[in-house]
């Protein structure tokens, strides 16, 4: 198990103090920095999990046209062209014509054909070889198949009845929703079609124990109401209800079920709107669903985060405020690991997959009873360089078991250094800006301490430097080393929070432009000279798991 | 074990580009098609390929037994599938990647989707006009409709290729040593 970093989102809590890593149900605070937003009025970083989303758009995966809401609803979601979706497999169909006519030397015959191909079309899915013959849908032409298609999908027993409910209860509807309407609008209300109408007194309607509210004339509506509530006949489906859902064919069918695969898989049936036959022959092809490109706000602020683009085919982004713009990306890694997958690679000669990734699971581990150094790498996305600070995370007070339990539980976990003082992480520039990868390009950061730092380059680090401080500084990536002391009772896994906060010093005094690219809170005013400005953020470092000593070690056969 | 003795019989119809590995005792009917890049191990038993089958590049045919491997015609090998059964009959297409063990045989018109691994436990004849797709190798019979078309396609592709590859690729030609 590789060792990684997730950054926490406090999600509007109150306590900006994150919850003890160890337990499981606090890994949904936290999360890697891809998926992590930032805002910028309010300074903080937000995740999926409280942002609000909207929907900005609708499209269909298939032919990528964007539909407009309006059409969404009359379409009921799904493409209104040529697209279709195969009932087996859940592949996009082609239409192709049939094939021609063979003839009696069909396998020398030459190769002509009409561009257009002959009809009867039909839809044909390539991935498993369906087609829609099988379940006797033909077209005579290949286009408009939706209009071609309509006749079908509207002489299905669910759709007539649902038109005959709408034509029976559509007189009901305009009467008493033009008499609950203020005059001047109730000639909207004649206009409208009988779903919206339907839809509006489902709303209005009477719930127990909640006062109806209604704003315009009361006492009108509800004599009138009442009075039409005894207007209304019972209503006469079309088909007997009993008969239609008992579900008698159903039973037979399965009675004389031959193999499990004529019976339609789950996945096969839950796309479709309706209750779906249960044989898989009688599957039909159905429409394809569209999907939303969705905007995301952030919560408290409203503002807005994420804004996709307006065209279906095109992935990028109108506003788009993503924490890795804002925060440094931190990776963690074992060095010690590392050396030891380079060693073994080294000597092993053909080891399989499995076998390697087996090594390196080993080779990673933490083996209690020893103390490990981990380096933590930060690239900074800012145009300026900043100033980094760690501190572990103080867990909130736990259960008081008792002196001597809370003393062998201090003895039997981890323990955790850091560099304690701040260290810098150079600015982002494009590759072609750096001079060259030394460390002449940070004269500016006198002011500034660091831990001895012994091991320079420490990619080999299994000698003896075992020093807390920074390892290596290039371009904007700073590696810092940190230790964590094993004892032998240790158990579980090591992961830790730990608070980051970094400081940004704008190098030029003008606040006017630069302060507002890229800077993590707001500057105040218009200052001359360099300002200060503090951001912090928890994160959670999991490093592995402690494997026991007693354990033999997994090595491979060398 | 016997050292491997290789001998070419290739039509001169068949266009085989001079990167292909060749091992073994293999015969190439007229007008197939083999890319660059592909393998065709007869390690333990001769190959016989029929006429206008093409194979694509990084396809694997090996036959590690000692019978006779028979490939019939008009079959479509694509990218980087291997297969080692010992009977592939006409007019089938073995997708990109797919892998066909050697305990299964294919009869004609068959299809075996993208990435497939067919592994069956025992020897077994696939039905015509079976087409196997998806992660967990699925199997539905194909009703046949749109095979013209689809060999319409495959000839004017090796056609095409014809044409076009000696122009581009060195030309393996006549019988290897």
């Amino acid at each position: 198990m590789a060792p990684k970093i997730e950054y926490y989102c406090p999600c509007l809590s109150e306590s900006p103090h994150p919850p003890p890593p160890n337990r499981p149900s606090s890994s949904y605070s936290f999360h890697p920095l891809h998926n992590l937003f930032f805002c910028e009025e309010c300074d903080a970083v937000r995740c999926n999990r409280c942002v609000s989303v909207e929907v900005s758009g609708y499209y269909c995966p298939n032919c990528l046209f964007e539909v407009p809401s309006a059409s969404v609803r009359a379409e009921k979601n799904r493409c209104a062209r040529n697209c279709f979706l195969c009932p087996n497999c859940r592949n996009t169909l082609t239409v192709v014509p049939s094939d021609p006519p063979e003839d009696v030397d069909s396998r020398m015959s030459p190769i002509v054909s009409t561009t257009l191909g002959e009809p009867p079309f039909f839809l044909y899915c390539n991935h498993c070889r369906w087609d829609s013959a099988e379940v006797g849908i033909t077209f005579e032409k290949p286009t408009g198949l939706a209009a071609q298609l309509q006749k079908f999908e509207d002489s299905a027993p669910e759709s007539l009845e649902f038109e005959r409910l709408k034509e029976h209860f559509e007189p009901f509807l305009r009467a008493s929703s033009s008499s609950s309407a203020l005059p001047s609008a109730s000639s909207h209300h004649v206009h409208t079609n009988p779903i919206t109408a339907a839809a509006s007194s489902a709303l209005a309607r009477d719930i127990p124990g909640v006062g109806k509210y209604n704003p315009l004339s009361r006492s009108r509506v509800g004599r009138e109401k009442g009075a039409h509530r005894q207007e209304y006949p019972d209503y006469k489906s079309r088909v007997e209800v009993g008969t239609a859902l008992s579900g008698e064919a159903d039973v037979e069918f399965l009675r004389h079920l031959e193999t499990v695969s004529q019976v339609a898989a789950l996945e096969q049936r839950w796309t479709n709107s309706w209750v779906s036959p249960l044989s898989a022959s009688d599957l039909k092809p159905l429409r394809i669903p569209l999907q939303s490109k969705k905007s995301k706000r952030c919560p408290s602020c409203r503002h807005i985060l994420i804004k996709p683009e307006q065209k279906a085919q095109s992935v990028r982004f109108k506003i788009k405020l993503v924490a890795a713009n804002y925060l440094p990306a931190i990776a963690v890694t074992l060095p010690h690991a590392q050396a030891a997958i380079e060693m073994l690679k080294r000597t092993s000669k053909t080891t399989s997959a499995a076998a390697q990734a087996e090594e390196q699971q080993a080779a990673g581990a933490l083996i209690a009873g020893h103390s490990y150094s981990f380096h933590l790498a930060f690239t900074n996305p800012l145009y300026d360089p900043i100033q980094i600070r760690l501190a572990k995370a103080i867990a909130p007070a736990q259960t008081a078991e008792g002196d001597e339990a809370a003393e062998r539980a201090r003895r039997s976990t981890f323990q955790i250094q850091l560099p304690s003082a701040a260290f810098p992480v150079g600015a982002f520039a494009e590759a072609w800006e750096y001079d060259d990868e030394d460390e002449a390009m940070f004269l500016d950061d006198d002011g500034m301490e660091v831990v001895e730092a012994r091991g320079k380059k420490g990619k080999d680090g299994r000698g003896k430097t075992r020093s807390v401080g920074i390892v290596e500084k290039r371009a904007n990536v700073t590696i810092v080393s940190g230790e964590v002391l094993i004892p032998k009772e240790a158990r579980g896994d090591v992961k830790f929070n730990m608070l980051v906060s970094y400081t940004y010093r704008s190098d030029d005094p003008e606040p006017s432009e630069e302060a507002q690219t890229g800077t993590p809170s707001r500057s105040h005013g218009a200052n001359k000279g360099p300002e200060m400005k503090n951001f912090s953020f928890y994160t959670v470092v999991d490093l592995g798991s402690i494997m026991y000593r007693e354990e033999p070690k997994l090595t491979a056969d060398l | 074990m016997p050292p491997i003795r290789d001998k070419f019989t290739i039509h001169s119809k068949a266009v085989v580009c001079q990167d292909v590995e060749l091992k073994g005792d293999i015969t190439i009917g007229a007008g197939t098609i083999v890319h660059p890049k592909a393998t065709i191990f007869a390690i333990a038993g001769p190959i016989v390929i029929g006429s206008g089958c093409i194979i694509e590049e990084g396809a694997i045919i090996v036959n590690r037994r000692k019978e006779v491997m028979r490939i019939g015609d008009d079959n479509l090998f694509e990218i980087g599938c291997r297969v080692e059964s010992p009977t592939v009959g006409n007019c089938n297409t073995i997708c990109t990647r797919a892998r066909v063990h050697h305990t299964l045989r294919i009869s004609s018109y068959c299809v075996v989707g993208a990435g497939v691994l067919v592994v069956p436990t025992e020897d077994e004849m696939l039905d015509e006009y079976t087409v196997i797709y998806g992660p967990a190798a699925e199997r539905r019979v194909w009703s046949g409709r749109g095979k013209v078309q689809e060999m319409d396609l495959r000839r004017k592709h090796a056609e095409y290729l014809r044409e076009m590859l000696p122009k581009f690729n060195r030309l393996r030609r006549g019988d290897g040593a």
